[in-house]
C-alpha cells in the first residue's frame, strides 16, 4: 500500500505556465472576462438521473417543454413552403418557412387520426404549397389551416375548431427556435449573453459540411457531459495532447449556459516538448495558410504566430475576422446552450453536437453532428451535406469523436450499477455540475430538490 | 575492454535530447571532453552542467545548423576550447515531413549540409589527432522504404553514401568515416513517442515489424557510436551499422 504522498506525486496536476489570453480591452465584441465561478458544492451527482424513467418524465414535463431548442438553420428554408422536421423526445415538430417570410411551428400532427404529417428533416413542400397526410390525404396550409378534407360532407360534426397545432417559434442568429412551453420567455432572454458572444463569428456565411446523427447507447445527459469538460482529453483523446492545452482554461457559467475557451495550437503540459512539430497542430497552420516545414520558431509560439499570420492575411483569403479577437482565431470557444447544444465555434467553422432524448429509454439518445466552414468572400457556396443516420459503431465519425462515442454506452451501464456512488466532479467539471444545476432549477423549482430525489 | 576514449575531444551536434545526449553522457563516462550544440540554450546548458559531473571538460552553445557561418565558428571555438578534436559526431537532423517542398531543403540543409560543413571544418583538427573518426547518423529510413517518400529518407540515403566516399578520400591521412543507421528509437520527447501519441496506427506498425516487439533506445546506439569512435574501433572504416533490432528485413551481404 502505497504512503498516502505518493498518492498525491502520482496524481497531482502538472505544472504549466499559462498561456497568453487576449485581455477583456482586446476584444471587440465577445467578452473575454472571466465570470465568477458559482458556488455549487462538492456533492455526487446522483446517477439515477441518467437512468430513472420517472425522471426522465420529469424532464419531460418541467424542462423540455419549458426551454426553447433548435429547429435548424434560417438558410435550409429560404422559400415558402420549405420546412424543417425535428423529433424532440416524444415530440416531432415543423418549422414551416411562410409566404410572408416569416417562420411558424407547428406539432407535427395530423389532427384526423394523429399520423405524422412529415418525416424528420429537411424538406420543401414544393408546388402544393401544403403539407398532405399520407393517410387519408387531409391537407394543410403552410399557416396550418386545413385546406382540405377529401369528403369532408361525411363529417357531420364538421371540421376540427383548429389547424395544426401551433409551436412557438423564432429566429436568431440565422437559426429557427421552437419552444414547446405555452409561453415561453422571450427568446433572446433565454438565450441571455450567447447572441453577443456569437454574432461576430460569420455563422451565416458558413456552409454545412457534414449532418449526421447516430443513435447513441446512453442517456442525453451523460453525451452533454461529455462535451462538457476537458479532463478526459488526457483520459480518451492522447492525440489531443498534441493539440491544445487541456489545464489552461477558462470556464464560464453564466445565467443557464456556460462555455469554456480552450487554446489551440499549443502542447498540453502532460506532455514533452516533441523533436518537430505534431501532426495534428501542422493542420492548423495549413488550415491558416502557413507552411510548416517554412517554421523555424519553438512549437510554444506556434498559436500566437497562427493567429499573427490569420490577422494579416484573412482579408486576402476572403475571410474577415475583424470583430474577432486574436483567441477566437486559434481557440476553441465552446459554448453549451442549455439543454442540449454543445457549439464549439472557431474562426473558419463551427460544429453543433445536439443531444436529443429517447422517446421512451432513458439509455438511449440521438446524438446530431452538425459542422460548417466558412465561404470565402467570393468563392462559389458548396452544396449543403446530405443528411445521414445510423447507430452507434456502424460507421466512423471521425478519430475524436469516435473515441468519445465508444466510451458512452461503458458509462451508460455503470450509471445502473449498484456499486456507483455517484458522479464524483472536480474543479475541471465544473461545467457539468453548472448544467445539473439549471436542470434542478427547472424540475424542482424554487424549493429546491427534495432529501431524497435524485 | 578499454575504448581508449580518456582524454580524447569529443564533438557532437544536437546533443540535448535523445541518441545525440546518450552519446555525449557515454563519452564523457568514459573520460572524453565533449563539445556540443543544440536549438535550446538551457537545454545546452543544462547538459554541459550533467557532463562536467564526470571530470571531464565539456563546452557547448546554442546553435542553429542551418546557419552555415555561424555553425562553422562554433566548431572553430569548441576546437580551440577543447585544444583539438578527435572524434566528430553530426547527428542533428531536420526530422521527416511529408507536406511540403521545404522539408527537402529542411533536410537537405541540416541532415546533409551541417554533416557536411562539419566534416571540411573539422578535418584538419581530425587529420592532426592520428586517430580521428567520424560517425555520421543515418537512419533505416535510408535503407529500406518506409511511412512516405520524404526528404529525410533520401538526405539519410545520401550520408550513408558519403560516409563511404569520404572514408576512401581521408583514410590515407588517418581518419576513419562511419554511419550508423538506427532503426525505431523510443525516448521520451522523441520522434517515436510523437507517433505513440498522435499515430497510434503507424506506431503499432513498426512495433510489430521489430522481432522481439522493442524499439531501441539512445543508450543502445550510443554503445555502438562510442566503440565505432573510439581506437577500439580501429579497423572499422566505410561501415555503415545497422542497429534497429532486426526492424529492416534485408539481407546485409
Amino acid at each position: 500500500m502505497a504512503a498516502p504522498d505518493d498518492f498525491w506525486e502520482r496524481s497531482k496536476t502538472p505544472a504549466y505556465t499559462p498561456v497568453r489570453r487576449v485581455k477583456p480591452g482586446e476584444s471587440p465584441q465577445t467578452p473575454v472576462e472571466k465570470e465568477p465561478d458559482p458556488e455549487l458544492g462538492h456533492d455526487p451527482v446522483d446517477p439515477r438521473r441518467y437512468t430513472s424513467r420517472e425522471f426522465m418524465r420529469l424532464e419531460w414535463q418541467r424542462m423540455w417543454t419549458k426551454v426553447w431548442l433548435l429547429g435548424g438553420r434560417e438558410l435550409d428554408i429560404p422559400n415558402p413552403g420549405d420546412y424543417i422536421a425535428t423529433e424532440i423526445g416524444a415530440e416531432s415538430v415543423l418549422v414551416v418557412r411562410q409566404k410572408d417570410g416569416g417562420v411558424r411551428g407547428f406539432y407535427n400532427v395530423c389532427q384526423h387520426r394523429g399520423n405524422r404529417l412529415s418525416e424528420c428533416g429537411v424538406g420543401s413542400t414544393g408546388e402544393s404549397q401544403s403539407f398532405k397526410c399520407a393517410y387519408h390525404h387531409w391537407e394543410y396550409e403552410l399557416d396550418g389551416s386545413f385546406r382540405r378534407i377529401p369528403d369532408i360532407d361525411t363529417f357531420p360534426q364538421g371540421r376540427p375548431s383548429h389547424g395544426l397545432c401551433e409551436v412557438k417559434c423564432d429566429t436568431w442568429g440565422g437559426f429557427v427556435w421552437f419552444s414547446l412551453a405555452e409561453s415561453p420567455p422571450p427568446l433572446l432572454d433565454y438565450l441571455g449573453p450567447i447572441p453577443q458572444h456569437l454574432e461576430p463569428y460569420n455563422l451565416n456565411r458558413m456552409v454545412q459540411t457534414r449532418d449526421i446523427t447516430v443513435e447513441w447507447d446512453c442517456n442525453w445527459k451523460a453525451s452533454v457531459d461529455a462535451f462538457n469538460e476537458s479532463y478526459h482529453v488526457q483520459g480518451i483523446h492522447p492525440q489531443l495532447l498534441y493539440y491544445l492545452h487541456d489545464l489552461d482554461i477558462q470556464i464560464d457559467c453564466y445565467e443557464r449556459h456556460s462555455r469554456y475557451l480552450i487554446p489551440f495550437g499549443t502542447l498540453s503540459p502532460r506532455v514533452r516538448r516533441p523533436p518537430g512539430i505534431p501532426e495534428p497542430i501542422k493542420t492548423i497552420m495549413k488550415a491558416a495558410g502557413m507552411d510548416p516545414a517554412d517554421y523555424d520558431e519553438p512549437i510554444a509560439n506556434i498559436r500566437r504566430d497562427v493567429q499573427k499570420h490569420k490577422r494579416a492575411y484573412g482579408k486576402t483569403h476572403g475571410k474577415d475576422y475583424s470583430r474577432l479577437n486574436d483567441d477566437q482565431l486559434t481557440d476553441d470557444y465552446h459554448y453549451l446552450i442549455f439543454p442540449n447544444l454543445s457549439l464549439n465555434v472557431h474562426a473558419d467553422d463551427f460544429w453543433i453536437f445536439r443531444q436529443r432524448p429517447h422517446p421512451t429509454d432513458p439509455d438511449r439518445m440521438f446524438y446530431d453532428i452538425m459542422t460548417f466552414e466558412l465561404v470565402p468572400e467570393g468563392a462559389e457556396w458548396p452544396r449543403r451535406a446530405v443528411h445521414k443516420r445510423w447507430k452507434h459503431g456502424e460507421k466512423g465519425i471521425g478519430l475524436v469523436l469516435d473515441q468519445d462515442a465508444a466510451n458512452l454506452p461503458g458509462v451508460q451501464a455503470g450509471m445502473h450499477s449498484k456499486g456507483f456512488r455517484g458522479l464524483w466532479l472536480g474543479k475541471q467539471e465544473l461545467r457539468i455540475r453548472h448544467f445539473h444545476k439549471v436542470l434542478d432549477d427547472y424540475i424542482y423549482g424554487p424549493d429546491g430538490k427534495p432529501a431524497d430525489a435524485p | 575492454m578499454d575504448l581508449g576514449l580518456r582524454g580524447k575531444k569529443a564533438i557532437v551536434t544536437g546533443a540535448t535530447k535523445g541518441i545525440g545526449r546518450a552519446i555525449v553522457e557515454l563519452l564523457a563516462t568514459e573520460g572524453a571532453d565533449v563539445g556540443l550544440c543544440a536549438r535550446t540554450e538551457d537545454e545546452v546548458e543544462a547538459t554541459v552542467r550533467a557532463l562536467k559531473q564526470h571530470g571531464v571538460n565539456a563546452v557547448g552553445e546554442a546553435v542553429n545548423v542551418r546557419d552555415g557561418e555561424a555553425y562553422k565558428a562554433w566548431l572553430e571555438r569548441t576546437v580551440a576550447a577543447l585544444g583539438g578534436c578527435d572524434i566528430f559526431v553530426p547527428n542533428v537532423s531536420a526530422g521527416g515531413g511529408f507536406d511540403s517542398e521545404k522539408n527537402w531543403i529542411k533536410n537537405f540543409e541540416v541532415d546533409v549540409l551541417h554533416t557536411v560543413r562539419g566534416c571540411e571544418t573539422l578535418m584538419p583538427h581530425l587529420e592532426k589527432s592520428g586517430n580521428g573518426s567520424i560517425v555520421i547518423i543515418s537512419s533505416t529510413n535510408a535503407l529500406e522504404t518506409f511511412g512516405v517518400p520524404q526528404g529525410f529518407n533520401a538526405m539519410k540515403a545520401a550520408l550513408i553514401t558519403y560516409a563511404k566516399q569520404l572514408s576512401q578520400h581521408v583514410g590515407k591521412k588517418g581518419v576513419r568515416v562511419n554511419s550508423i543507421a538506427p532503426g525505431p528509437i523510443y525516448f521520451e520527447g522523441g520522434a517515436w513517442e510523437l507517433i505513440k501519441g498522435t499515430m497510434a496506427k503507424l506506431f503499432d506498425y513498426a512495433l510489430k515489424q521489430i522481432p522481439s516487439g522493442r524499439m531501441g533506445t539512445p543508450e543502445e546506439v550510443a554503445r555502438i557510436v562510442a566503440f565505432v569512435a573510439s581506437p577500439a574501433g580501429s579497423l572499422m572504416t566505410g561501415s555503415n551499422i545497422v542497429a534497429d533490432n532486426g526492424f529492416t528485413k534485408r539481407v546485409q551481404f
